[in-house]
């Protein structure tokens, strides 16, 4: 108990730093970033409106007062007001999230699916014809940049046999069966990384299972071959694909700004382009870290159900 | 090193390609011909133009260049500085550690792709930013290398020496560090380039990576979305550039980690555990039939340069309710004969030759299935290391209860009830309590306790004990031989006991076979072969013979290796007796009553 405590201590501390840096390259960006904001077109920006702007956004504070605010603010939940038409950041956050979240579920659900029993099986018949073509159906994907894909799914499927629509989003209260179709392809292309970095750790790991002497042991008892597999071989060999699979959620988190926006559905992304080309700073900070929150989130998540797959760690 | 060359000759032509751009003899570009948009195909244009009349090979060509120019910039920005951040922080510790780890840490709290949109906010976007922001997210990785083979390297003697002559830090760093972290640093370096390629694309698919009108692969795939529906190869092409050289560089990276890790083999050939053989090869065994009959026993394993035995010929018998000791020292085969018998040998291995009767039946020839409905039923093994023998994930209460279910048709709760009946059967004391614990949780005689429960669970006839006691302290080593004894008289049970000990053979067996580079040199009698040892290799280890359960000393030399036995006795290099005529031809095991011993001298040398 005393060390998921501590480890949620970990990603607290964590969380304040990476808002610390954000916070910090914000006010490190050479020049006045209200000059900044408002010289977009190269107009020669109004005195006035400057000052006024300044103003809005505490720049007259002392540095050390903005970062208590800001860190106030975060405290709170506030993460401040959009520069561009004034709404506050964290409810365009609010409104958004849950579906980028429900794209991350789709795809992360998919890949394990796909990729847990597939390396296993690769592993288990190492150097037949399914473990080759397998990897190199993964080194393949791992390739594919997830927006090639994506768009590529939509030249396919969508464009040339017209099988689906090319994107786009409708609540799932609406029309459950069309909100799903809509999902699938956004999903399958976030998928595609997990499932070749999982599928590969999980055929490493299987692998350095099945050579292990506690299946030896397993043998020796003469169980059958598929309960060896299940309770010896995977259950071991789950514990470091746990791992891979929380530092791979980074990418994962990345990839879902890209195919949001390839696939028009109305997440994270698409404020947060807009914000970024439009230099609208509070936006920008609250995305990322919004974002990044759910990353440590998913890390404490999966180093906690390491603990609960490997009793030598919640127990020493 | 064959591996690198399909990749490499990829990656290379690629990087060539794009570096001879401006030397190609193709249209500019840039320059906009919108008379000819979206054309299919041109004179000198075979990709035919995109949507502002662009010639689309030069741009695809221009494109990787600029693709790959940021990517090997902001990795090389990220290999000198990030090494030397690691360098600096494994050398001096303290503030400069805190400063170099953490940092690194930071930048991996972010998703890439978040972290570069920030940049590109505070930056605006362009080939300065993209540098920047790819360069910084690719530190981490040689920040964590360096910093590692610095300190590994701080606690070599050669580098304390060199410090303690007063050597100026930077030339101790550069002449002994640097070498050495070459290899990672170079795989550091070709991960970095990659996954710079992939973001560099994506940030200039949104549009805010390379700003038009440079060519850019992600820049062309964003542009030709919008005229998918008329020209669609617009779109694959710079898509299938850029799978392309993605999937080089990445095979390129996994081979040359694989040859820096310097361990990538491939493992052995599998091969078909069970080669069938004539029935009734053999004699049937004379009556009453013994509980293990093994005939000629050879496993052979396929090496790269052959087949190697490392057991051969070894035949031995054991009748219910005795105990027969096979000694050794490692590298005999012994350990190799016994999982042999249970059907246990690694994938690589065959059981080639012989017949193991186990009740009459031929356990090496038997279906698996049936096989293994006799291991761990009616016989059972106990194996050396406890602790890797446990599967550290499951409670010791489940894994015996487990080998109770795997034979017999109980409930859960009888078979979890049996197992702690078991623990405690075997001296575990409050065998509730332990049953709930892990093997982590237990000390090592206690663990290899644990291992005798779940074998003894369904009443073996036959129990294989390999090594049971050469993990364990020396005190608690009696206290399982004496566990072994016990439940052998008590359960009438055969056993085989394998051990490098004959401290350990003169304490609980009955009869003995000892074991040289996979032969059988000696067989007999334990009182009988103790008193008078006939080969000369029984009586070395006889003299040799330790306190305690270490292996044997004082007999000069070593085992040879299975590829490298010698053309006549195995045992001459080794031997004080040897002559001639022993490396003439190898000898044959001979009879003498219930003894039998492998050597051409014995009869002058036997006192
Ligand atoms: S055959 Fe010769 S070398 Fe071999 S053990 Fe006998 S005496 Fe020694």
């Amino acid at each position: 108990m005393l060390w998921i405590a501590k480890r949620i201590g970990v990603s607290l501390v964590l969380m304040w730093v990476v808002a610390t840096v954000v916070f910090l390259a914000l006010h490190m960006v050479p020049g006045d970033p209200a000059e900044l904001l408002l010289s977009t077109g190269g107009a020669m920006p109004d005195a006035y409106a400057i000052a006024e702007l300044r103003e809005k956004l505490g720049l007259n504070r002392p540095i050390w007062e903005q970062y208590l605010a800001f860190l106030e603010g975060l405290s709170r939940g506030d993460l401040g007001n959009s520069l561009v038409d004034d709404y506050p950041v964290a409810e365009e956050i609010l409104l958004r999230l849950p579906r980028t979240l429900e794209l991350i579920l789709a795809g992360t659900i998919l890949s394990v699916l796909i990729a847990l029993p597939a390396g296993t099986f690769a592993a288990v018949r190492a150097g037949g014809a399914f473990d080759r073509a397998a990897s190199w159906i993964a080194a393949l994907l791992q390739a594919v940049p997830v927006f090639v894909l994506g768009t590529l799914l939509i030249l396919l499927l969508a464009q040339t046999l017209r099988w689906m629509p090319a994107g786009g989003y409708v609540p799932l209260a609406q029309d459950p069966a069309r909100h799903l179709l809509l999902l699938s392809l956004p999903a399958i292309a976030i998928a595609k990384g997990l499932t070749a970095t999982v599928f590969r750790m999980t055929r490493a790991s299987v692998l350095d299972a099945l050579s292990r002497d506690h299946v030896r042991t397993a043998r020796a008892k003469g169980l059958t071959p598929r309960r060896v597999l299940t309770r010896h071989v995977v259950r071991n060999a789950l514990i470091p694909v746990t791992t891979v699979l929380g530092l791979q959620m980074g990418t994962l988190l990345g990839g879902t700004v890209l195919v949001e926006y390839v696939f028009n559905w109305p997440g994270l992304s698409t404020p947060l382009l807009r914000a970024v080309e439009g230099r609208d700073y509070p936006m920008v900070v609250g995305i990322v870290l919004t974002v990044s929150a759910l990353f440590l989130l998913i890390n404490l998540a999966m180093d906690l159900l390491y603990a609960a797959l490997d009793p030598r760690i919640s127990r020493s | 090193m064959r591996r690198l060359y399909l990749p490499g000759l990829a990656v290379l032509f690629i990087c060539l390609v794009a570096a001879a751009a401006p030397l190609l003899p193709m249209p500019d570009p840039i320059r906009q011909d919108v008379a000819n948009r979206l054309a299919a195909w041109l004179p000198g244009s075979p990709l035919g133009r995109d949507e502002f009349g662009r010639d689309v090979l030069s741009r695809l060509i221009w494109g990787a260049r600029s693709s790959l120019m940021v990517a090997f910039i902001a990795s090389a920005i990220a290999a000198v500085v990030g090494t030397a951040l690691g360098l600096l922080g494994g050398w001096f510790r303290g503030v400069a550690e805190f400063l170099a780890i953490r940092g690194a840490d930071v930048v991996l709290c972010f998703p890439p792709v978040l972290l570069a949109l920030l940049v590109v906010t505070l930056l605006g976007p362009g080939t300065a930013t993209l540098i920047l922001v790819l360069s910084v997210l690719y530190l981490p990785g040689f920040i964590r290398v360096s910093f590692a083979e610095v300190l590994s390297a701080r606690n070599q003697d050669y580098v304390e020496a060199v410090r303690a002559l007063g050597a100026p830090t930077m030339r101790i760093l550069l002449r002994t560090v640097l070498p050495n972290i070459a290899g990672p640093v170079l795989v550091q370096f070709s991960l970095a380039v990659a996954a710079a390629v992939v973001l560099e694309s994506g940030l200039s698919f949104l549009g805010l990576g390379v700003v038009p009108p440079t060519p850019s692969w992600g820049l062309m795939i964003r542009g030709a979305r919008s005229t998918m529906e008329q020209a669609p190869m617009l779109l694959v092409w710079p898509c299938v550039a850029l799978t392309f050289t993605i999937l080089a560089m990445n095979i390129l990276c996994d081979a040359v980690r694989d040859i820096a890790d310097k361990r990538g083999g491939g493992g052995a050939k599998r091969l078909r555990l069970v080669d069938r053989l004539l029935p009734g090869l053999f004699p049937p065994p004379a009556s009453p039939a013994p509980l293990l009959d093994v005939q000629g026993l050879t496993v052979e394993i396929a090496v790269p340069g052959g087949v190697i035995k490392p057991v051969e010929d070894v035949s031995f018998s054991l009748s219910a309710g005795r105990t027969l000791a096979i000694v050794g020292e490692s590298g005999s085969g012994k350990s190799m004969a016994a999982t042999a018998i249970m059907g246990l040998l690694p994938p690589a291995a065959r059981a080639a030759d012989g017949v193991a009767r186990f009740e009459g039946e031929d356990l090496l020839r038997m279906p698996e299935a049936q096989r293994r409905r006799l291991r761990g039923g009616a016989m059972a093994m106990v194996f050396q290391d406890p602790m890797s023998s446990l599967n550290p994930v499951h409670r010791i209460g489940d894994q015996v209860a487990e080998a109770i279910r795997a034979h017999r048709d109980v409930t859960a709760e009888a078979a979890r009830r049996e197992a702690v009946d078991l623990l405690k059967r075997v001296g575990i004391a409050d065998p509730e309590r332990r049953a709930r614990a892990y093997p982590h949780e237990l000390s090592g005689g206690m663990r290899q306790r644990v291992m005798i429960a779940m074998a003894i669970a369904n009443k073996p006839r036959l129990l294989i004990a390999d090594e049971p006691t050469t993990a364990l302290d020396v005190t608690v080593q009696a206290a399982i031989l004496e566990l072994l004894a016990v439940l052998r008289r008590e359960e009438g049970m055969g056993v085989v006991l394998i051990t490098h000990s004959l401290g350990v053979v003169a304490e609980v067996a009955e009869d003995v076979v000892v074991m040289y580079a996979a032969q059988v040199v000696e067989r007999g009698p334990v009182a009988e072969v103790f008193a008078r040892p006939l080969h000369p290799y029984t009586r070395a280890l006889l003299a040799a013979v330790p306190d305690g359960d270490a292996e044997p000393e004082g007999i000069p030399g070593v085992v040879p290796r299975p590829d490298q036995w010698p053309p006549g006795c195995r045992f001459a290099p080794r031997c004080a007796h040897a002559t001639e005529a022993c490396n003439a031809a190898p000898p044959a095991l001979e009879g003498q009553g219930d003894r039998a011993v492998r050597c051409i001298r014995w009869r002058e040398i036997a006192p």
